[in-house]
C-alpha cells in the first residue's frame, strides 16, 4: 500500500484529510477527482495516518438496509434460539472512518441512513423487534468521480470538507512520479515521515483547544459564506472548525489569515452557489445580493487582523468588509479556475434529484429490505422469514404437541412469511426543450411551464420527473434538472429569458447528456418533449466557441441528423409539439420528429394540458 | 433530554420492579401457553423488568442542545410550543434549508415539556381513567381497585422515529425472549405505544417509506394502534403530536400526511451576521462543555417551562368572540381551503397562541400571527402562482381585517 506521505500531487485533498485527522468534528471530507487519479489510493493511506486501531470501515455500495444499520445474526440466532445482534456497518465505523468510493453512486435510502447516523452520533436501529441504539460516530471519507452525477446536497450539507474538483489531476503524470518517488525510497524513509506526520497530527491534536478566533475573524468567514450564497448555517461551524485546525496544525494559538484562506477554499466555496462581485462580475452572472455592507470610509489596509486582540469589537467590524473581500478573493484566485461556479458542488447540485426516482416495489429492482407481506403475489425473502420463525420453534412445537403434531419439522406461520421489497428507480424522465428564441418564445414558454406544472402535480403517482432545456442565443441551458419537486421547478421557473437564434443542435446534446446522466442514476425510460417549429439555425460549433463562424445550413442539419440518431439508438423517445402558426411552418418539425424517430404534434395555441396528453399519449 | 425520559422511566420501573416481581411471576406462569389469549385481551399490563434494564443500557444519547440557547427560527419554536400547549392542533411539519437547527431544535424540545400524570411503569402512558376502561372488567380478571394502583408523573415523552425502523417496531409485536424463555405471549409494545400522549418526531419525513406512511396515517386517524400476530390481537391507544421535518427538495411529503400536520412551519438560513457569530459561539461553547452550557441556561430552561405550564393551564378559560370566528371562517373561505381543518387548526392554534402569551381573549392580533402556520400547506398548490403561500395568506388576511374594520 503507498504511504500517505509516499503520494504526490493532491495537495489540497491531503490538506483536507490532515484538517480532519486534526478535528474528527469536520465530519469528513469528499473528494471528486477523475478516475484512476488515486483518490481511493489517498483515502486509504489516510487510515495510515490515524491512530493505531482507529476503525477503518469501506462501504460496498450495494450495501442494504440490514447491513448498513444493524439487525438480528441469523447463524448465531438460530444456533442459540436468542435473538443476536449484528452491528451494522455504520456502528462499525464508530470512532474511526467510514470510507466510501463512488459516494455519488450510493442509493438514496443508504445516503438518508448515513445522514441520519451522522446527525445523531449513533444509530437508531428499531427494526426486527430490535430497539437498540449502537454509536456511530465516525468521519466521512468519500470520493467521486463527478462524470457519475453529483453527490446529495443534503449529505453534503453534514460533511465538513469538500476538496475542490480541479483538472489538475492528471494521473498519468502522477503515476509516474509516484513510480518514480517509490523506486528511489525505501521503506524506513517512509516510516520515518511517516512517524513524524502522525506526531505532527497528534501536536495539533493537543494545540487544537488552545487556539482562539476572534470576532472578526468569525464575522469575516460568515460575511464570505453569506457572500457566496452558501445554504444553511451548519457550514459556519465547519468553517471555523476548518481554521482552528489549520492553526492547530501550524502549531499556532492565534487563527492567521491563511488557515481562514484554507477554511474557505476547502469549506465554502465548494457550496457556493453565487460569484461575489469584485471586479466587473462575469458576464450572464445576474447580481444577485450586495455583497458586505461597504459602509466604510478610511480603509486600513494590509493590516494582518490576527494580530489584533479581541478587544474593541466595534471598531475592527467596521473593518471586515475590506478583509473578507480580499480573502474570499485570493482564496479563490489561487489555483482555482476562474469561475467559482465551475468547481462549486452547490451551483451543479441541479443533478441531484434525491429520492424520488426511486420506489419501492415488490417485483423489480434491488433488494433493500424485507417486510410483512402477503405470500401469494410477492417474492418470499427467505432468511428474513427464517429469522422471524427461528426462535418460536419451541414455543409453537410445546403448541403443536399438544394438538399431536410431528415434532421434527421446521414451523413456519403465516406471520412470519417475509416479503421482498425492491428499490426500483422507475417513472419516466420527461425532458422538456422549449425553443425560447423568435417572436414566439414567450408563448412557448407559458405552454412549456404549464406542461411541466402538470405533469408535476401528478409526480408524486407515477414516480416520474421533468427536466426542462430552454434553448436561444448561442446555446441551450438546463433551466430546470431532473426533479421531482413542484418548490423547485417554481422557483427555477419564474424568469425564462427568451429570444435570439435557434440553438436547436446544442438543445439536443444538452438533453441526450441528460439522459445520460438520467441513465446511470437507473431512469430507464426517457422522453424528450421538443417543442419548437424546429428550425435550428445557430450550430454546436457556436455554442462552444463564440467567434465561431456561422456553419452553413447544410452542417447544421447534418449536425441535427447524427444527434437525432445517437439518441434514437441509445432508446429516447421523443415527441415533437409544434405551437406555430402553420403558414409559418416549413415543414422542419415533422422532420425532425421523423429523425428521432418520434411522433409529430402540430397544436397551435396548444393548452398545457394538450401537451401533457401528448407525452402521456406516446 | 430523550436521555432524561428513559432515565426517569428506568428508575420508576426500577423502584417498582421488586414490587412487581414476584406478582409478574405468578401472573407468568399462570398463563400457560395452552391457556389462549383472548383476541382483543391486552396482554402486557405488567411492566417488567427486565426490559427497563436493557432500554437503560441502550439508550445512551448525548446532551441535546438547550431549546432557549437556539438563535432565531422563531416560527419553528414557536409552533412546537403551541403543540405543546394544546397537542389537539395536531403536529407541526417543518420544513426549509439544511444546516438551520430543524432536528436540533425538535430534539431540545424535550426539555421544555411540562409533566404529564400516568398510571406507573404503563408503556402506553395511559392515564388512571384511561387504564381502568381498558385494564378493568376483563374477562376472567379480578375488578381493579383504583386505589391500589399508583400514578407518577413523568415529562411528555418525545420519540424518535428513525426512517429505517421496520414495521413490528413501530407497531409492537410479540416479546419474542418472553416468549421464549417463559413461553408467554407477550406484548413487546413499539414506538407508537412510547408515544401515546408525546411527541413522535420523524426526521426527513418526505423520506419516510410509503407502508409506514401508511401505518401512521391509519394511527393518526384513529388514535388507536392494532396488532396481530401469533393468534393473539392487541389494541391500544396511539395519541400524539406529529412532528415532521424535511427538506423540501428531497422530495415532496405525500399529500395525505402532509394534511395531517396541523402546522407547516418554514425555515430558511439566517442571513444576519450578529446571529450567526451568536450561533457559532454558542455551539462551540455547548462542544466544548456541555454541562456548563446546560448550567447556564438553566434558568432560562426552567422559565420557558413554566411559562408553557401556565399557558397550559389557562387555555380553558380562554375564549373567542363570534366575530373574530367570522374573520377566520371568511379568510379560510377567501383563500378556498377545502374542508373545516383550516378553520379549526386556526382556532385551536390562535387559543394556544393566546394562552401562551397570558391573554384569556383570542383577537384577530392573534389569528393574524398564527394563519401563516395553519393554512400555508392547506393553500391548493398552482406551480404557476408566483406568490408565495405566505404573502396570499397576509394579503388575504389584510382583506379580511379590512372588511372587518370597515363594517
Amino acid at each position: 500500500m503507498i504511504a500517505f506521505t509516499d503520494i504526490v500531487g493532491m495537495d489540497l485533498a491531503k490538506q483536507a484529510l490532515m484538517l480532519l485527522a486534526v478535528d474528527s468534528e469536520l465530519g469528513g471530507v469528499v473528494i471528486p477527482s477523475a478516475v484512476g487519479s488515486g483518490k481511493s489510493t489517498i483515502a486509504r493511506a489516510f487510515a495510515g495516518i490515524l491512530p493505531e486501531g482507529t476503525p477503518f470501515v469501506e462501504l460496498p455500495l450495494n450495501v442494504t438496509e440490514d447491513r448498513l444499520i444493524g439487525g438480528v445474526d441469523l447463524e448465531a440466532t438460530l444456533a442459540t434460539g436468542v435473538r443476536v445482534v449484528q452491528h451494522g456497518v455504520l456502528s462499525k465505523a464508530h470512532g474511526g472512518v467510514l470510507y466510501v468510493d463512488s459516494i455519488s453512486l450510493l442509493d438514496s435510502s443508504a445516503v438518508s441512513h448515513i445522514m441520519d447516523a451522522i446527525s445523531r452520533g449513533e444509530v437508531l436501529v428499531e427494526r426486527e423487534g430490535l430497539s437498540e441504539v449502537h454509536p456511530a460516530k465516525f468521519m466521512l471519507v468519500g470520493t467521486y468521480d463527478p462524470t457519475d452525477g453529483e453527490v446529495r446536497m443534503g449529505l453534503l450539507d453534514r460533511i465538513g470538507i469538500i476538496v475542490p474538483f480541479t483538472a489538475q489531476n492528471d494521473y498519468r503524470a502522477r503515476k509516474k512520479i509516484v513510480n518514480m518517488v517509490l523506486g528511489k525510497r525505501d521503506a524506513e524513509d517512509t516510516r520515518d515521515e511517516l512517524n513524524m506526520l502522525t506526531g505532527l497530527i497528534q501536536a495539533a491534536k493537543e494545540q487544537l483547544p488552545h487556539v482562539s478566533i476572534t470576532n472578526e475573524q468569525l464575522q469575516a468567514l460568515i460575511q464570505t459564506a453569506i457572500s457566496l450564497g452558501v445554504e444553511g448555517n451548519r457550514v459556519d461551524i465547519f468553517t471555523v472548525r476548518a481554521a482552528l485546525a489549520s492553526a492547530a496544525l501550524a502549531q499556532r494559538s492565534d487563527v492567521e489569515e491563511e488557515d481562514m484562506k484554507l477554511a474557505i477554499k476547502l469549506v465554502l466555496i465548494p457550496r457556493a452557489t453565487r460569484m461575489p462581485e469584485r471586479e466587473a462580475a462575469s458576464d450572464d452572472m445576474p447580481p444577485q445580493e450586495e455583497p458586505p455592507p461597504e459602509d466604510e470610509t478610511e480603509s486600513e489596509d494590509e493590516e494582518s487582523p490576527a494580530d489584533t486582540p479581541d478587544a474593541d469589537a466595534e471598531e475592527e467590524q467596521e473593518e471586515t468588509p475590506d478583509m473578507i473581500e480580499e480573502l474570499m478573493m485570493d482564496a479563490i484566485e489561487m489555483e482555482l479556475p476562474d469561475n467559482i461556479l465551475n468547481i462549486s458542488l452547490a451551483s451543479k447540485k441541479k443533478t441531484t434529484t434525491g429520492s424520488r426516482g426511486e420506489a419501492l416495489n415488490n417485483r423489480r429492482g434491488r433488494f433493500v429490505r424485507a417486510q410483512p407481506g402477503e405470500m401469494r403475489t410477492n417474492k418470499v425473502a427467505l432468511i428474513p422469514t427464517l429469522i422471524s420463525a427461528a426462535p418460536w420453534q419451541e414455543t409453537r412445537r410445546r403448541d403443536k404437541k399438544m394438538a399431536g403434531r410431528a415434532k421434527t419439522a421446521l414451523l413456519i406461520t403465516k406471520d412470519d412469511v417475509k416479503i421482498k421489497r425492491f428499490r426500483d428507480k422507475s417513472g419516466t424522465l420527461f425532458i422538456f426543450m422549449v425553443d425560447a428564441s423568435g417572436s414566439m418564445a414567450l408563448n412557448r414558454m407559458r405552454q412549456a411551464k404549464g406542461a411541466v406544472a402538470s405533469l408535476l402535480q401528478n409526480a408524486y403517482v407515477h414516480r416520474d420527473q421533468v427536466a426542462l432545456i430552454s434553448f436561444r442565443g448561442k446555446q441551450a441551458q438546463v433551466l430546470l434538472p431532473p426533479s421531482q419537486s413542484v418548490d423547485r421547478a417554481k422557483r427555477e421557473l419564474d424568469v425564462l429569458p427568451t429570444g435570439g437564434g435557434t440553438p436547436l443542435a446544442s438543445a439536443l446534446y444538452l438533453g441526450w447528456e441528460t439522459a445520460k446522466q438520467a441513465r446511470t442514476k437507473g431512469i430507464s425510460q426517457i422522453m424528450f418533449v421538443l417543442i419548437t417549429d424546429g428550425r435550428g439555425n445557430i450550430g454546436l460549433q457556436a455554442t462552444f466557441d463564440p467567434n465561431a463562424e456561422k456553419a452553413p445550413k447544410e452542417e447544421l442539419e447534418k449536425e441535427i441528423e447524427a444527434l437525432s440518431l445517437s439518441i434514437q439508438a441509445d432508446g429516447v423517445a421523443a415527441i415533437v409539439i409544434d405551437t406555430q402558426m402553420n403558414y409559418l411552418s416549413r415543414g422542419e418539425a415533422p422532420k425532425l420528429a421523423q429523425k428521432l424517430g418520434g411522433r409529430y404534434f402540430y397544436l397551435p395555441n396548444a393548452k398545457a394540458e394538450q401537451i401533457v396528453e401528448a407525452a402521456l399519449s406516446f | 433530554m430523550i436521555l432524561k425520559v428513559h432515565r426517569l422511566k428506568v428508575s420508576t420501573k426500577r423502584s417498582i420492579m421488586t414490587q412487581t416481581e414476584t406478582a409478574a411471576k405468578k401472573s407468568a406462569a399462570k398463563k400457560t401457553v395452552a391457556e389462549k389469549v383472548k383476541a382483543d385481551a391486552t396482554v402486557t399490563t405488567t411492566p417488567e423488568p427486565k426490559k427497563a434494564v436493557k432500554s437503560a443500557a441502550k439508550k445512551k444519547s448525548g446532551l441535546a442542545f438547550p431549546f432557549t440557547a437556539i438563535v432565531g427560527q422563531e416560527e419553528m419554536k414557536l409552533s412546537l410550543i403551541l403543540n405543546i400547549i394544546d397537542p389537539r392542533i395536531g403536529g407541526v411539519l417543518v420544513m426549509g434549508h439544511r444546516g438551520t437547527g430543524k432536528s436540533t431544535t425538535v430534539r431540545a424540545l424535550a426539555e421544555v415539556l411540562p409533566f404529564i400524570e400516568r398510571v406507573e411503569g404503563d408503556t402506553y402512558n395511559r392515564t388512571l381513567e384511561q387504564y381502568l376502561e381498558a385494564e378493568d372488567g376483563k374477562k376472567g380478571s379480578k375488578p381493579l381497585d383504583p386505589r391500589s394502583i399508583k400514578t407518577e408523573q413523568i415529562p411528555v415523552p418525545v420519540v424518535d422515529l428513525p426512517l429505517g425502523a421496520t414495521e413490528d417496531r413501530v407497531c409492537g409485536t410479540i416479546d419474542i425472549e418472553q416468549a421464549l424463555t417463559s413461553g408467554v405471549k407477550a406484548f413487546e409494545p413499539g414506538l407508537l405505544a412510547q408515544a401515546n400522549r408525546g411527541f413522535l418526531y420523524i426526521d426527513e419525513v418526505n423520506l419516510l417509506d410509503d407502508h409506514l406512511v401508511d401505518v401512521l396515517l391509519d394511527v393518526a386517524a384513529s388514535g388507536k394502534n392494532v396488532v396481530e400476530r401469533e393468534g393473539i390481537s392487541i389494541r391500544h391507544p396511539a395519541r400524539f403530536v406529529l412532528v415532521g421535518s424535511g427538506n423540501p427538495e428531497e422530495g415532496e411529503l405525500r399529500p395525505q400526511l402532509l394534511d395531517r400536520f396541523g402546522l407547516h412551519a418554514r425555515i430558511i438560513t439566517i442571513l444576519d451576521i450578529a446571529k450567526r457569530v451568536e450561533i457559532v459561539k454558542r455551539r462551540r461553547e455547548f462542544d466544548d462543555d456541555p454541562d456548563a452550557f446546560m448550567k447556564k441556561y438553566n434558568r432560562e430552561q426552567q422559565k420557558l417551562q413554566k411559562k408553557i405550564q401556565q399557558a397550559k393551564d389557562l387555555l380553558p378559560e380562554v375564549s373567542m368572540t363570534d366575530s373574530v370566528l367570522t374573520d377566520i371562517a371568511r379568510l379560510c373561505m377567501n383563500l378556498g381551503i377545502d374542508g373545516h381543518r383550516g378553520e379549526l387548526t386556526i382556532t385551536r392554534t390562535a387559543f394556544a397562541h393566546a394562552a401562551f402569551r397570558g391573554e384569556k381573549v383570542v383577537t384577530m392580533k392573534h389569528v393574524q400571527e398564527i394563519a401563516g402556520l395553519c393554512l400555508r400547506h392547506r393553500l391548493r398548490k398552482d406551480p404557476l402562482e408566483t406568490l408565495d403561500a405566505g404573502e396570499k395568506i397576509d394579503r388575504e388576511l389584510a382583506k379580511v381585517l379590512g372588511e372587518a374594520e370597515a363594517v
